[in-house]
């Protein structure tokens, strides 16, 4: 009823406040978080995920990896403009949206609410797990990019902690969801998947995206336990560079 | 033997700023009763299973046929018509609450107004020229007009916007009910005359943008409105105009 | 008096939205008020569409063919003059309607799509679904809201319209009106006011009218003078669904499919209905119109059903229903052609009705009769006007199918610009044009129901007065029997002197505005009765047994009737009716007219 024609009902400014048409930023912001997670952060975190592969084949050639990964140009403008900033956007505003729905599985536990739900627990567990992951590996300990040869090592010691391992895998299977329902959420909320069947049918394929990228994070997270490395590790530093510097125009064929 | 009865538990609130209490009455069952007739029969007895008498329930009503969209609320828990509530096909005690998302008048009738400003801000009408004798109105075809049909069947029940997880006080989010009128007035061959404005309007604090396609509404809607489809419709034009803004602005 | 004049509209159906949007269009100031948010109004409800001889099918229909049928249908008892000029207007109508963006169904070309219903032979009703009234309403709704965006409309949505204000000379000078929250009372100043409150099915207690067409409002001017003209004709519709809160249509299809209509041929048979083996069950259309079976028109199969619930005692279960039996037709079939209003049934009955005969009895669907009014929309009160189910002047005795969103419509065209008219000529009212004393009125009426402590409560005896009503005022007709119902109406008044609010509270007491309503129903009751039995004659939906054909020479007239103070009920005037287009015919759908 329209409370608005009767000053008397003092109702009139409760509840949930009409649509502030031409008003306020929150569309703007809204679509650089869900751009953000696309370009750069979904591109840097597939770039990341296929390096890491490159654990697959032994120490030498993950090492090579992470040696041309530092030998692109302008190295902190890429991490900082590409990857830190928006990734701390992505979860600080990502957190904002949280803090503002209200999920209600409880009464309407239909698949829908349950991705929403799902949405933001992954997003959350992602976002603590990426800050301990680029303290401990980026910011701490021997620096990569100066010693790539060590980063097996490095990696290898990290895992070697079973409760580590498990965090790992856990923040696998969720940044991958996260990712890989996000990408669905995109394509419909850009517009780009407009009809039922469309979004269907891109929804098989973010599932097999995720599905492929759970698997390939697993294997490579596993492959750094590799008993075969088991000593690998402890090879000198500067062998390991000769060496990887020798395979370096292989990897870049086999990408 | 005992007669079969039914168990209800009502939440009642006197006014907006009272305290929500719950009453329990238990009524004489009666095959094919929905939950207005229990309503009903509560008014025509106010009083709780205790035998304390009470006043009838307060509650929005009309058409009981599912076509004004007055009767939304609660029912155990979950935000549908109480006309189309069968109670034979319902868990008892039947729980009986006022949307959650709405200011409570009283007891069960709550103030659904946002959504009809909603309506003004998104200009949802064809703003023709007068009411005088134009002639015939654009020609339509079967498709189109069998596309716009079912947005033009929504009751303003705001079902859709109770059970969306992202309407709330918090971001004003202007709910499905609202987009979906934008499509059908963007698509219709007079309407579209606004579709600038209307894309603008959608694109402030309270827009398409919170949708967070929980698709709750498409579930929830009784008279199952195509809102997924809909909102990534209204989603793709406010997107080409944001683009179009850039370049040309 | 002013030159903008001030009009007040209320209720927001059809006809109200129609009239607002005239007022404000011309630059008129307008107040609408109405009791639910006017998206809500009952004329969503209508189904089937709206006619208009737009001859788009090639058959050569015209509006004279729309007047003839439409007059015909009424049984003659419609004034001519206005049937003609809303049939005349139809087709500019449908045309508006269109162009604001009606999802109006559409041929292969484009172009409206139109399709046949009751008493006419032409392709005339154009429909957007099965949801035609629901598409008016909120294309109307879309243009009002559109104004009132524009500051040009006041919406005053949860407004209950107590009384007409008339001044010294007794003209209207604006509208007493309690607020639904507040339960504030207040009186809003007008130069006209226009009353367009729909129908009055509540006074049947269920029926297929939605909860606030009770009368109201019309029976409240009814008692400050204004005529209320042929309340006696009542159109019932053969098949609704019963509920235990309303009546809700079932289309006339599910029988046009090859539904059959029957009772067990034992009173109180309490086995399920296909454990009745086809011996014991009784088809009694088909029995007593070999004929025509099962498609009988609308007014035969009610009566029959009626008959045989009410005289042969054989209703299902001793409720008054029957079934209406389509288990025989295959589930393709029927899910091919009737869909959607099978749907209807499992949805509020919970039963699949290709596996269960559906129970359905006749309910009180539509009110011919209404406030009189003249030309111009306007009652016998100056600056009352009427427009929609509210009036009485469009359907005779008899409303066709698809001519009600019309009168409507029309209606509302046509109050909207002559209140106008009449509010720029109006001169000043003395004083305070009566607004002190009709609040005062009005409050002493509130303080007394708040201080009355008897033990009456008013949703029974609303209950009692739908049986009443129902059982002697709806379908069969006899004198002894309206005699008898006047003289229960009179008692449930002496009741409602005892009536127990069981709600004194002063904020959204709905129970409180029920019973105010409750008290306009019972006096518009006994004109309906009272009407009906004056009315020795059968014509349209009016049949009695006793008097089983039209007679005009005494009654081709219309009933008007006047509240009288000294005996607190109906006093009855006749007028001839204008007939000056088309002479009166017998009305027969068994031949050719």
């Amino acid at each position: 009823m329209a409370t608005a024609t009767n000053p008397s009902s003092g109702s009139a400014h409760r509840g949930v406040q009409p649509l502030r048409a031409g008003q306020g930023h929150s569309f703007l912001l809204r679509k650089l978080h869900s751009l953000s997670g696309v370009i750069p952060i979904g591109a840097f975190l597939l770039e990341h995920f296929l390096s890491n592969t490159e654990a697959l084949k032994g120490p030498a050639a993950y090492a090579a990896q992470v040696k041309f990964l530092n030998s692109l140009p302008w190295v902190p403008v890429l991490e900082w403009g590409f990857i830190f900033l928006p990734i701390l956007y992505h979860a600080c505003y990502g957190l904002y949206i949280w803090s503002s729905g209200k999920s209600n599985i409880t009464y309407y536990p239909w698949a829908g609410n349950w991705m929403y739900m799902a949405q933001r627990w992954t997003g959350l567990i992602a976002f603590g797990y990426i800050a301990q992951h680029v303290y401990h590996l980026r910011f701490s300990g021997v620096r990569l990019a100066d010693h790539p040869g060590a980063s097996f090592a490095k990696v290898h010691h990290e895992l070697a902690n079973p409760w580590m391992l498990a965090l790992y895998l856990v923040a696998i299977i969720a940044t991958s969801w996260h990712f890989s329902y996000g990408l669905w959420l995109f394509a419909a909320k850009w517009g780009i998947t407009t009809g039922d069947k469309a979004r269907r049918r891109f929804g098989y394929v973010c599932t097999a995206l995720a599905v492929a990228l759970i698997t390939l994070g697993i294997a490579s997270a596993l492959a750094f336990l590799n008993p075969k490395y088991k000593y690998g590790w402890t090879e000198s530093p500067s062998a390991q560079t000769t060496q990887s510097q020798l395979q370096m125009p292989d990897v870049a064929a086999s990408k | 033997m005992a007669e079969r009865t039914i168990k209800v538990e009502i939440k009642r609130q006197h006014d907006p700023d009272g305290n929500a209490v719950v009453e329990k009455f238990e009524i004489p069952y009666r095959p094919n009763m929905n939950v207005i007739s229990v309503l009903m029969e509560i008014a025509a007895r106010p009083v709780t299973v205790d035998g304390k008498e009470t006043t009838p329930v307060t509650y929005e009503s009309n058409c009981l046929e599912e076509i004004c969209g007055s009767c939304s609320m609660l029912i155990n828990g979950r935000a549908r018509m109480a006309c189309s509530a069968l109670v034979d096909n319902l868990e008892q005690p039947l729980r009986l609450e006022p949307l959650s998302k709405f200011p409570v008048v009283r007891d069960l009738q709550v103030d659904r107004s946002v959504l009809f400003e909603n309506l003004k801000r998104v200009q949802a009408w064809v703003p023709i020229d007068g009411s005088y004798d134009l002639g015939a109105g654009p020609r339509i075809t079967p498709q189109v007009q069998e596309e716009n049909y079912p947005l033009s069947n929504c009751i303003s029940c705001c079902c859709c916007m109770e059970v969306c997880p992202q309407f709330n006080v918090a971001t004003g989010f202007v709910g499905a009910a609202t987009i979906a009128q934008v499509k059908l007035f963007n698509d219709h061959p007079t309407g579209k005359v606004l579709k600038e404005e209307r894309l603008h309007a959608m694109m402030g604090d309270g827009g398409i943008q919170d949708c967070a396609y929980a698709q709750n509404c498409v579930v929830a809607c009784p008279k199952e409105l195509p809102l997924a489809q809909a909102i990534s419709d209204v989603g793709r034009q406010v997107m080409l105009q944001a683009v179009k803004d850039i370049f040309t602005t | 008096m002013a030159s903008t004049p001030k009009i007040i509209v209320i209720g927001g159906g059809l006809a109200g939205l129609s009239a607002v949007m005239k007022i404000a269009e011309a630059g008129g100031k307008v107040d609408l008020f109405s009791i639910v948010p006017v998206k809500r109004s009952h004329s969503v409800c209508a189904q089937g569409g709206i006619n208009a001889a737009k001859n788009l099918k090639g058959e050569g229909d015209t509006t004279w063919q729309h007047f003839d049928d439409t007059v015909y249908g009424g049984d003659f008892l419609g004034n001519q003059t206005p049937i003609k000029g809303m049939c005349e207007a139809a087709p500019a109508i449908i045309d508006l309607l269109d162009r604001m963006g009606v999802p109006f169904n559409r041929t292969p070309e484009g172009l409206l799509d139109f399709r046949r219903f009751g008493g006419t032979l032409y392709h005339r009703t154009a429909f957007a679904g099965a949801t035609t009234g629901q598409q008016l309403l909120y294309a109307l709704d879309e243009q009002v809201r559109r104004y009132e965006s524009e500051g040009k409309v006041q919406k005053y949505e949860g407004w209950e319209f107590l009384s007409a204000v008339l001044d010294s000379k007794g003209v209207c000078r604006g509208i007493c009106a309690m607020n639904l929250r507040t339960m504030e009372l207040r009186t809003f100043a007008a130069d006209a006011i226009i009353l367009a409150t729909g129908g009055n099915g509540a006074i049947f207690g269920k029926s297929t009218n939605s909860v606030v067409c009770t009368g109201s409002a019309q029976a409240a001017v009814y008692q400050q003078g204004v005529c209320y003209a042929n309340g006696e004709f009542i159109q019932v519709h053969p098949t609704c669904i019963p509920g235990e809160d309303k009546l809700r249509l079932m289309s006339e299809s599910a029988r046009g499919e090859g539904g059959r209509v029957w009772v067990p041929k034992t009173a109180g048979d309490k086995r399920e209905a296909n454990s009745i083996p086809a011996s014991e069950r009784w088809y009694f259309l088909e029995e007593w119109y070999p004929k025509y079976g099962n498609l009988v028109p609308r007014d035969v199969a009610t009566r029959a059903i009626h008959k045989v619930v009410y005289e042969h005692g054989l209703g299902i279960d001793g409720q008054p229903m029957v079934y209406l039996d389509l288990t025989h037709i295959d589930r393709a079939t029927l899910d091919r052609k009737l869909e959607g209003i099978l749907e209807i049934y499992e949805k509020f009955v919970g039963d699949d009705p290709r596996e269960v005969p559906m129970k359905i009895f006749p309910g009180m669907h539509y009110t011919m009769g209404g406030l009189w009014v003249d030309a111009d929309q306007m009652t016998n009160i100056p600056g009352i006007f009427a427009a929609g189910e509210a009036e009485y002047q469009y359907h005779g005795a008899n409303r066709l199918g698809a001519n009600s969103l019309l009168s409507c419509i029309y209606g509302g065209f046509v109050a909207g610009p002559k209140a106008m008219q009449y509010g720029k000529n109006l001169q000043a009212a003395e004083g305070d044009g009566g607004h002190t004393a009709e609040l005062k009125r009005q409050e002493e009426i509130n303080r007394r129901l708040l201080s009355s402590s008897g033990a009456e409560n008013p949703f029974k005896i609303w209950r009692e007065l739908g049986d009443v009503m129902t059982k002697n005022a709806t379908v069969i007709r006899y004198n002894k029997n309206l005699q008898a119902a006047d003289g229960q109406i009179q008692s449930l008044l002496e009741r409602y002197r005892n009536i127990n609010l069981s709600d004194k509270s002063m904020w959204a007491n709905t129970s409180f505005a029920f019973t105010r309503q409750l008290l306009n129903m019972l006096h518009l009751a006994r004109v309906i009765v009272q009407g009906a039995e004056r009315r020795d004659e059968s014509r349209g939906a009016h049949y009695k047994p006793d008097f089983p054909d039209r007679n005009d020479e005494k009654f081709l007239k219309t009933t008007k009737a006047f509240f009288a103070t000294d005996t607190n009920g109906p006093r009855f005037e006749y007028e001839a009716v204008d007939t000056q287009f088309i002479p009166p015919r017998p009305r027969r759908y068994d031949a050719v007219k």
